[in-house]
């Protein structure tokens, strides 16, 4: 019987600087291996875990840096130079539209909030009946959230996590007559910081950098970072495995070229990376869907000042969420205040004596995030060719989807004036605020679509998927039920690009369930899939 | 880890995409130029309004990155929107919020950085004919500057991301500085200072049930 242990701290993992040391490596170098992993988030490293346990050869590739939990600094500019792809700018093609994400190793796992939520059961029974995925109906898909559920330590907040701010979206929901419960967060002995977004560094956060990734190398997984995946190399209708340039992540310079051989291909760079990886390795493209259909979960904040001392930015960054719209009308509110750098991004800050007046009531506001189901709209291109093109990520609000926005907006500042805020401030680019309930209504009327949506409500969004969809018609979807692209033999997806349809639930337990049965489905076809084809 | 106090690429990035948004749109673009040059021939037609005592000045000590006529932009924008004196805010004199702008802008890559700078030259100079101030942003009275900006943050879109693109920069500058956070009682970095206990990795899942015994 072989002993698996898992290191007391940290990853083993192969970085740039490890490759410029190791002459034998060389400035071009192939490995061979069976599986070959794109991206160590959410979903590829819970996939690389699956199939190193069940014996299989895994090398993971990840385009980040490895950051050591011990390097967290709990100071958000850092982190967000060090491990937010594109040091946290990664904007829509209008710059007003932000869409946060991890690029490190552990993805955006390391830099969420903990967020952990389940589609709703109707949903999930909806695509099963009407889009014919079975493998999504609760029974088939519910025991592998369990199973993530308690690989995660995912539990309901208690009552010491939940926080002034929640407390706050409490009351105004009691008094409004609203239904709220705890958030399910992944996180164990949660210490109470405040710091998600910048990384925990006494790994309490349950994400893939102390979890699936330590496990997954446990059981004999290779990991290396730094390493940009260029892309998908195919033969006769089935992936052979990928090209990759390694770069120093400091300076950007190439350090080496990579070439993996192997007989299974898993995509997970997420929603927005998938796909144009995808792209540029001009994966055959039938349907038209590659990049297309993208729902980003577009969220804006609203802040309240309270006379009382909150001090809204200590304990749990996330306390309670609002449920009371979910499925009717696909809203999600969480309860959250932001540290100052962040609140300066996030909200439009007045001007001199109004500025100054709003930060000495810092310690007094509340926040409350209001996220809304969006048509799934949203696109995302590699424009150019594979060596000098670039990204662009088309999403501007419909008037629909604005409207629902400023409807969202306007339900959380009412939960807030319920709960006696004395003020609320309007997430738009003009500096906008409410001191009564009775001035609210006037006060959103002055929110206006304007041109496209654009610099109208500030947006932000860090859920987007669906771009790779899943589905049985090859003419509409990207990939099939088991993950597996159509027309390409082995070239497996495992990330929130598979998501059928926009959804009103934060994606991640989703994305690992999901990743789950991919991998599953892996070892199901391993006669098809391996040379060495034992189960 | 010693934290950062300076300015990261990250910040300077998001104080600079609301002109990056306007740089994107090929109108919008073509509409930011040619303000600027409307802008710049109402200076030289009114050569005696857009002349400023400050654009004789040379920029501040240590300053790489900015022009010296944007570094006066940043020093103007800076006392405006940042009134702390009299505040119990940190005052501007203990956080260099023009220094870590200039080095903000420093990081910015080539096409990102003369985009600001066309921009700040437009909100600059538009001051001159925009609210009828009859004189450049750099020498607005304090209270016609709030106006200005207050003014542009209810105006069209360029005015819109002109005025956030200022605000930002000013105020991610100053507010990322730890020196700013005691007097809002922002804690900071906590971990080190309570002690926490560092856990690292979890156990593997079919270990976890001992691992929680051993814990209690």
């Amino acid at each position: 019987m072989r002993m698996i242990t898992v290191p007391r701290d940290g990853v083993p993992v192969t970085t740039a600087a490890d490759i410029a040391r190791d002459p034998s490596m060389g400035r071009r170098f192939s490995v061979k291996t069976e599986v070959v992993v794109v991206g160590s988030g959410a979903g590829g490293a819970t996939v690389a875990y699956e199939l190193a346990k069940a014996g299989r050869k895994v090398v993971v590739l990840e385009s980040g840096r490895y950051f050591p939990s011990a390097n967290f600094t709990e100071h958000l500019g850092d982190t967000m130079t060090e491990v937010y792809r594109e040091q946290g700018s990664q904007f829509n093609s209008t710059a007003d539209v932000l869409f946060v994400e991890g690029e490190c190793v552990g993805g955006s796992t390391v830099i969420g909030a903990c967020v952990m939520q389940r589609p709703p059961d109707s949903l999930l029974q909806r695509w099963a009946t009407e889009l014919g995925l079975g493998n999504l109906a609760p029974d088939a898909i519910g025991p592998l959230f369990d199973e993530v559920g308690a690989e995660q330590y995912v539990h309901l907040n208690e009552a010491h996590e939940i926080n002034t701010t929640a407390h706050k979206v409490i009351q105004g929901c009691e008094k409004m007559g609203f239904s709220w419960k705890p958030v399910a967060r992944n996180v164990r002995q949660c210490a109470l910081t405040g710091h998600c977004l910048a990384g925990c560094p006494s790994d309490r956060k349950m994400s893939s950098l102390v979890t699936h990734l330590p496990w997954a190398t446990a059981y004999g997984a290779r990991l290396f970072a730094d390493t940009h995946v260029q892309r998908v190399l195919m033969r006769a209708g089935r992936a052979t495995g990928v090209e990759a340039i390694v770069r120093d992540p400091l300076t950007g310079a190439q350090m080496a070229e990579m070439r993996v051989d192997a007989e299974v291909v898993v995509v997970a760079g997420g929603a927005i990376q998938t796909p144009v990886l995808l792209q540029r390795s001009q994966v055959p493209d039938i349907s038209g869907q590659i990049g297309r259909n993208m729902a980003v979960q577009p969220f804006v904040q609203v802040l309240a000042q309270y006379d009382e001392e909150l001090f809204g930015f200590r304990g749990a960054l996330v306390g309670v969420e609002i449920d009371e719209f979910l499925e009717s009308d696909g809203y999600m509110f969480f309860s959250a205040l932001a540290e100052p750098e962040q609140l300066m991004i996030q909200g439009e800050q007045g001007a001199g004596p109004d500025h100054i007046r709003f930060m000495k009531q810092y310690k007094h506001l509340a926040g409350l995030n209001a996220f809304a189901i969006d048509e799934g709209r949203g696109q995302v291109s590699w424009e150019g060719d594979a060596a000098t093109g670039r990204k662009v990520i088309s999403w501007n609000p419909s008037r629909t989807e604005f409207e629902k926005l400023k409807r969202g907006a306007s339900l959380a500042a009412r939960v807030f004036f319920a709960a006696g805020a004395k003020r609320v401030y309007i997430p738009s680019f003009q500096q906008l605020q409410a001191d009564s309930v009775f001035e609210l209504d006037a006060t959103m009327d002055q929110v206006s679509y304007g041109l496209k949506g654009m610099y109208s409500l500030r947006i932000n969004s860090f859920s987007p998927h669906g771009t790779c969809r899943m589905g049985n018609d090859r003419f509409q979807s990207v990939a099939n039920a088991r993950g597996e692209v159509h027309d390409v033999k082995g070239l497996f997806l495992a990330d929130a690009s598979l998501i059928p349809e926009p959804m009103p639930s934060a994606p991640h337990w989703t994305v690992q369930a999901l990743a789950k049965q991919v991998a599953r489905n892996i070892l199901d076809s391993a006669s098809g899939l391996f040379l060495n084809g034992k189960a | 880890m010693t934290r950062t106090t300076t300015p990261t690429p990250g910040a300077a990035r998001h104080a600079a995409a609301p002109v990056a948004s306007l740089s994107r749109r090929r109108f919008l673009r073509t509409t930011l130029i040619a303000g600027a040059g409307v802008a710049a021939l109402a200076g030289a037609g009114f050569a005696w309004l857009r002349r400023s005592p400050v654009d004789s000045l040379p920029p501040g000590e240590g300053i790489r990155y900015l022009t010296a006529s944007e570094y006066h932009l940043f020093q103007h924008a800076t006392a405006v929107l940042l009134p702390v004196q009299g505040t119990p805010l940190t005052p501007l004199s203990q956080v260099p919020v023009v220094q870590h702008i200039d080095h903000m802008i420093g990081l910015l890559p080539g096409h990102l950085r003369k985009q600001v700078g066309m921009g700040l030259t437009l909100f600059d100079n538009a001051a001159v004919v925009s609210g009828w101030h009859g004189r450049r942003f750099v020498d607005l009275e304090t209270a016609d500057a709030v106006q200005y900006f207050d003014d542009w943050s209810h105006g069209n879109t360029i005015q819109k991301a002109l005025a956030t693109l200022v605000k930002r920069f000013v105020y991610v500058a100053y507010w990322r500085d730890p020196a700013t956070w005691g007097p809002v009682e922002f804690d900071g970095p906590v971990s080190e200072k309570w002690g926490l206990a560092y856990l690292g990795n979890a156990p593997l899942p079919d270990q976890q049930a001992v691992s929680q015994e051993a814990v209690q």
